[in-house]
């Protein structure tokens, strides 16, 4: 009996699908149209696809999703109606928020509003209690006021509460309580305690960050529960039932359920995880993740074969403070658009086409030139071999649209779509050094993992000006989160804040800590379904020199913390500090924010099949010889059908290799080896 | 030289990416709390002239700030400055910035050996000396009451630092570790800068990033000139007032404003304004010149690409001797209420000809300032926050509340970092119900911050609008006054003036600082009475207060307005007028 690894990964257009038998190896993939109303209509679809294969559905041993269900919930405002308990005189706290505008526009902009909160000031409840900075009660709970108080929110129309108390992170206590006396008074209310969810200092992140668990999570259990039950219909019977998260691991279906602020940011997620996978393949250990899509671009860094992790985001304005893969998002894909204002000035994006009209060329109304037109006018996209050829793309309209810019600018057609890839090139670039050299990183020593439908089209280019080792295209860069979604392990993100200077430390103070994280960490890992030898344990610690606002996450030796080891740590923060910001105080006292601690629940690794030379040539994959153009020069390039390319091939540039959902771009001077698992690895001659 | 309209872009997208990650390296390396939680600093590029070719705007007023810094700097150094130096500046007077606090580092970027620009960054510092913590007396008489000022000073040359202008800043803050931190932060993002300029101008060569920043000018003055000339010719006349200048409590200080528009040409008047005054009220040109640029950038497009060629646009006058030009040594540390005043006054000046992008008056924003010793290790510590309130309604929208506006722009300081790291504890934080203006469009609300202070301490606020409250527009009411009291409800009950330095805590006092609401836009008494009921049900606007304001009869369980009884009061208020 085969068994059967199944993910998809749910977007807004397409629901992608990756199936790998695990004896064999053997990838398939497919894409289903997304149903958004209810996403698991499309994945049976999907998997029935597979059965009507022959496979039996109870081969099917682990299945992992990447979903979008709480983040489109909290993007249209369709989360559940929440209500919020706060510390007494602490309403203030959600609707000021940051009190700062974001960084951009809306500085001048005296029309911008802060994002609605989830949770009105009619349905926010006043706990009494307080607790100080070192986790002393300064007040007693008041049960008899705050039953009062949950009381007076009961009959909203209620169905989640999130409860956020001053300093719960050092004195989970009185949250504890407030959960069992809305517990009683209101039975069957979702319960989002700050203390659970993020037990981090700073305030407004963590209570920002627990009302929208609170707002998402019945949507989400629903959701997931609906999945169960449709899988569990359709014979899936396996308890290895996962859902992606922001931090690249997954979360269990149970697990989910219960922390659905996790998979908020968990999008682009999955083709980081395939990325640090692509890493362990090829033996490449630095890579920068290039996913560029129709109307966004996400880049992402993974060094020694670890992708960064950033410890807060913003989703629409809203702040998001769990661990989540550090991706930068800049708007540039297929769809922006170049525009020329009244003073000749050229401008390309933030607007996008979007999926309608769309890009020019692909006839459906739209008249403004769009990245895909410019690829297409230059000759690097095949305006009969798109999307295998299921749809054409019309040339004249994307020349006719790009000519709308190209006239007022005095250029040819030629150059003005030359002309604007440079400039989305250009962004794209500067999103990568915003993550890579900003940090501290040298982009000589990494390549460029493209994947997305757009990604592979650009990435020569951008690899070349930006001087980095070359790129790497996967086999399926259509389908790379999906691909991802194979590869990961069960990872639970832990968090303690206390702040001590790290003179006063000792090692049992960081042991006990640690300790009791790490417990935390085993028990919900055993939960899962893990045994002890299937669980690794990570720990790090938030260094900050004494007096300044942002911490550095440096990971811990494993073992017992010894007082030589706190020293160590204390020095390579120095030389990290460094590293990042180009500047260090070694003799300024540093202290210690916050304690992380990562569960990491071992899921048995899959290897993507090897191919064998079947004993083809370039001749056999080549489908054409077309003008293209390069640099301001048209040339005779080759078209070839990756498909075709066979184990051990070489292809030099210029060339363009198509393949069903994606081109690959060879500039000139840059050669592409087939490597064994069929990726490309483009280096430069 | 020739450049397409490719080349400008592609440079633009580049000189962009390298403010950016200048900015990004100084928020996360910054010591002080101002940096780091508020984030009260910035980073831009200026060329051999001083203007700025790209700015990652943070703090609008710092577009005035950069030139005037680095023209200092040229007009000390010119011809002697080498790679490898930074110099330092933060006198209002010989330079540009706001207030002593603000101190400029700029380091010269040569390329081919040749000088190309600067790169810069002005940062807050916590204290930089003088007769308060925070350095900025509200009660300073001139200058030299208002911490060490430094004229262009060499502070590294050949990358060494000069650590003898090190330890005379050392020995003249409260805080000197903090403000040598920032400084180093503030260095370490120009060095990134200037490395990534270098690779910029290697990759285009000098004279193309050369044309096309002159473009860049042109294209900023040219938007804002076609902006202008679509608007109605004219003259267009307001004026605001300051509460008082901090020394001459209860007098108020006037900002007045013409705005004279014809074509593409825009000027405005400001010579109507007071006197300069005895206390720290006044603004340098350099800040009129930015708040203006503020509030063409927010009229225009506020997704304006910023240089200094949007300055070249529009014209000033201010009068030397008035509170927009004083003379030296005029004390200027309190410059934000007479920015946020001279806003207000332009954009109720421009609203006839600008009806949309404009907004009533907010709260303006204030610090607060507590300095004092720290019993164990008896190190200093200044607090400083920054607290914003209500800002104005728009005419399509109600205020924003509880936030910063304008030109000012501070994150607020988190309640659990400022209990972790100062003897302060926080009683309350909460929005105002009822603190905005009322109108068809109402304003925002202001904040309540309250504190008990748990070791002797000094206490300074510089605040604005405790008198006179921020003004509607188009028939909206007044938002409320902002409050500042010690011991409220206590015997010992006292309220500070707007602005005032050095009070002395003791253990156990508690202060109270009320921020006031936005003003309101419209009749209030057209406001929708369902909005109204709204507003009462999420205790923005309490039930008497919709009655008195705005005309609306909620009942008692606050479920419905009483349509009937509702006509008839809006009715009798408006026979009343």
């Amino acid at each position: 009996m085969s068994r059967y690894r199944v993910t998809v990964d749910t977007g807004g257009t397409f629901s992608d699908f990756v199936y790998l038998a695990e004896a064999t190896g053997e990838v398939s993939i497919t894409k289903v149209a997304s149903t958004p109303d209810d996403p698991s209509r499309a994945i049976l679809q999907g998997i029935e696809t597979l059965i009507a294969r022959g496979v039996s559905a109870s081969d099917i041993g682990f299945f992992c999703h990447g979903t979008t269900v709480g983040t489109n919930a909290l993007l249209e405002g369709k989360g559940v109606k929440t209500g919020l308990l706060v510390t007494e005189g602490f309403r203030g706290i959600y609707p000021v928020a940051e009190q700062a505008r974001p960084y951009g526009p809306a500085i001048f902009d005296v029309m911008y509003d802060k994002p609605q909160m989830l949770v009105p000031q009619s349905l926010t409840g006043e706990v009494a209690e307080r607790v100080d900075f070192r986790g002393r009660v300064l007040r007693e709970l008041d049960e008899a006021a705050l039953r009062t108080t949950v009381r007076g929110l009961k009959g909203n129309g209620i169905e989640s509460i999130a409860v956020c108390l001053l300093f719960s992170f050092l004195h989970p206590q009185h949250e504890a309580r407030v959960r069992e006396i809305i517990a009683e008074e209101m039975p069957g209310c979702s319960i989002s305690l700050s203390s659970e969810v993020l037990p981090q200092i700073r305030e407004y992140y963590r209570l920002s960050t627990t009302v929208i668990n609170a707002y998402l999570q019945p949507i989400l259990a629903r959701y997931i529960a609906q999945l169960d039950r449709r899988l569990s219909e359709a014979g899936i019977t396996s308890r290895q039932k996962y859902v992606m998260q922001s931090n690249g691991g997954m979360a269990t279906f149970d697990g989910a359920a219960t922390r659905a602020v996790t998979t908020v940011l968990s999008g682009p997620a999955g083709g980081v995880t395939a990325g640090a996978y692509a890493c362990r393949m090829t033996g490449l250990q630095n890579l920068i993740t290039f996913d560029m899509g129709g109307t966004s671009c996400d880049v992402a860094l993974i060094k020694d074969g670890e992708p960064s992790l950033a410890g807060r985001g913003k989703i629409e304005g809203r702040d998001l403070a769990v661990p989540m893969m550090d991706i930068n998002t800049v708007s540039a894909g297929g769809g922006t658009i170049a525009r020329v204002d009244r003073f000749r000035a050229l401008e390309v994006g933030p607007q996008s086409a979007g999926a309608i009209p769309g890009p020019a060329c692909y006839g459906r109304g739209g008249t403004e030139p769009t990245i895909t037109d410019c690829n297409l006018v230059l000759g690097l996209l095949s305006a009969d071999n798109f999307l295998g050829g299921r749809m054409t793309l019309d040339a004249a309209k994307a020349r006719e649209a790009v000519e709308r810019v190209a006239k007022p600018l005095g250029m040819s057609i030629e150059d003005a779509a030359e002309g604007i890839i440079r400039i989305i090139d250009v962004k794209m670039e500067e999103a990568i050094k915003a993550i890579s050299t900003m940090r501290g990183h040298d982009l000589r020593d990494f390549m460029l993992l493209a994947f997305g439908g757009a990604g592979p089209l650009h990435a020569g280019r951008i690899a070349r000006d930006l001087g980095m080792a070359g790129i790497v295209v996967p086999l399926y860069p259509g389908v790379y989160s999906a691909i991802g979604l194979l590869m990961s392990d069960v990872k639970h993100d832990y968090v303690q804040s206390r702040m001590t200077p790290m003179s006063e430390l000792t090692p049992e103070d960081v042991n006990a800590l640690f300790g009791r994280l790490t417990q935390q960490a085993m028990d919900d890992l055993a939960a899962d379904g893990f045994a002890a030898d299937q669980i690794r344990v990570e720990r790090a610690l938030d260094l900050r020199y004494a007096g300044q606002g942002y911490e550095i996450t440096l990971p811990c030796p494993a073992g017992t913390m010894t007082a030589a080891g706190l020293a160590d740590l204390r020095k390579s923060f120095d030389v990290q500090h460094r590293s990042m910001f180009g500047h260090s105080a070694p003799e300024e006292p540093v202290e210690v924010v916050s304690y992380r601690v990562r569960g990491v629940g071992l899921v048995p690794p899959v290897e993507l099949p090897k191919f064998k030379r079947a004993g083809s040539t370039l001749a056999d994959a080549q489908r054409e010889t077309r003008k293209v153009r390069f640099d301001g020069k048209t040339i005779d390039c080759p078209v070839y059908q990756r498909e075709k390319l066979d184990v051990g091939l070489v292809v030099s540039g210029p060339a363009v290799l198509d393949q069903f959902d994606c081109t690959t771009v060879l500039c000139p001077g840059q050669v592409a080896r087939v490597d064994e698992w069929k990726n490309l690895i483009v280096t430069t001659e | 030289m020739q450049i397409s309209a490719i080349d400008l872009e592609v440079v633009k997208a580049s000189l962009s990416g390298i403010v950016q990650e200048m900015q990004n390296s100084l928020f996360r390396t910054g010591f002080s709390t101002i940096i780091r939680e508020s984030q009260d600093a910035s980073c831009a590029l200026m060329n051999t002239r001083g203007e700025i070719i790209a700015q990652h705007v943070v703090l609008p007023l710092h577009i005035g700030a950069f030139p005037a810094c680095t023209a200092a700097v040229l007009k000390e150094y010119s011809g002697a400055i080498a790679e490898g130096d930074a110099f330092i500046i933060n006198h209002p007077y010989e330079g540009g910035s706001p207030h002593a606090p603000d101190m400029c580092v700029l380091t010269p970027v040569f390329f081919e050996g040749t000088l190309f620009g600067f790169c810069g960054s002005i940062a807050h510092k916590g204290d930089i000396g003088g007769p308060v913590p925070g350095s900025c007396s509200g009660q300073a008489r001139e200058i030299f009451n208002e911490g060490l000022h430094l004229p262009a000073v060499r502070y590294q040359t050949r990358h060494q630092p000069n650590t003898d202008v090190e330890r005379l800043i050392a020995a003249n803050s409260r805080t000197p570790e903090l403000v040598l931190g920032d400084m180093r932060g503030q260095l370490g993002s120009c060095r990134l800068g200037e490395t990534r300029l270098n690779e910029l101008l290697t990759k285009y060569g000098r004279a193309k990033v050369e044309a096309c920043c002159a473009r860049l000018f042109e294209l900023g003055e040219a938007k804002v000139r076609a902006a202008i000339a679509e608007w109605a010719d004219g003259r267009y006349e307001a004026e605001r007032f300051v509460d008082d200048d901090g020394v001459d409590i209860g007098k108020p200080v006037r900002i007045h404003v013409v705005a004279e528009k014809k074509g593409d040409r825009l000027h405005f008047d400001l010579t109507g304004s007071a006197d300069q005054t005895k206390g720290p009220a006044n603004i340098r040109p350099p800040l009129v010149r930015a708040t203006i640029a503020y509030c063409l950038i927010s009229m225009i497009d506020p997704r304006m690409y910023v240089s200094s060629g949007l300055l070249n646009a529009y014209s000033f006058d201010a009068r030397e001797g008035s509170v927009v030009n004083p003379c030296f040594p005029a004390p200027v540390n309190t410059y934000n209420p007479t920015i946020t005043a001279l806003v207000d006054a332009i954009f109720e000046a421009m609203a006839p000809i600008v009806p949309h992008q404009i907004r009533a008056d907010g709260s303006g924003s204030r610090s607060i300032i507590i300095g004092g010793r720290t019993t164990t290790t008896g190190k200093g510590y200044v607090q400083y926050e920054i607290i914003g309130g209500g800002a104005g309604a728009r005419p399509s929208k109600d205020g924003v509340s509880g936030t910063c506006m304008n030109q000012s722009n501070a994150k607020i300081a988190p309640v659990e970092i400022i209990e972790s790291e100062f003897p302060t504890r926080m009683l309350r934080f909460e929005l105002i119900r009822d603190s905005a203006g009322p109108g068809h469009h109402r304003g925002g609300l202001g904040i309540r911050r309250e504190y008990v202070n748990l070791a002797p301490a000094r206490f300074s606020i510089r605040s604005t609008k405790h008198v006179i409250p921020p003004n509607g527009f188009a028939g909206g009411a007044p938002g409320r006054t902002g409050d500042i009291l010690i011991n409220p409800g206590h015997k010992d009950e006292k309220r500070l003036p707007t602005r005032y330095a050095d009070y002395p805590l003791k253990d156990g006092d508690v202060f109270r600082l009320d921020t006031p609401g936005g003003g309101g836009y419209g009749d209030a008494l057209t406001r929708e009475p369902e909005r109204v009921l709204a507003d009462v049900r999420e205790g923005v606007v309490s039930r008497e207060a919709a009655e008195r304001n705005y005309g609306v009869v909620v009942d008692a369980n606050l479920t419905a307005v009483d349509q009937a009884a509702t006509a008839k009061r809006r009715n009798d208020m408006k026979a009343k007028g």
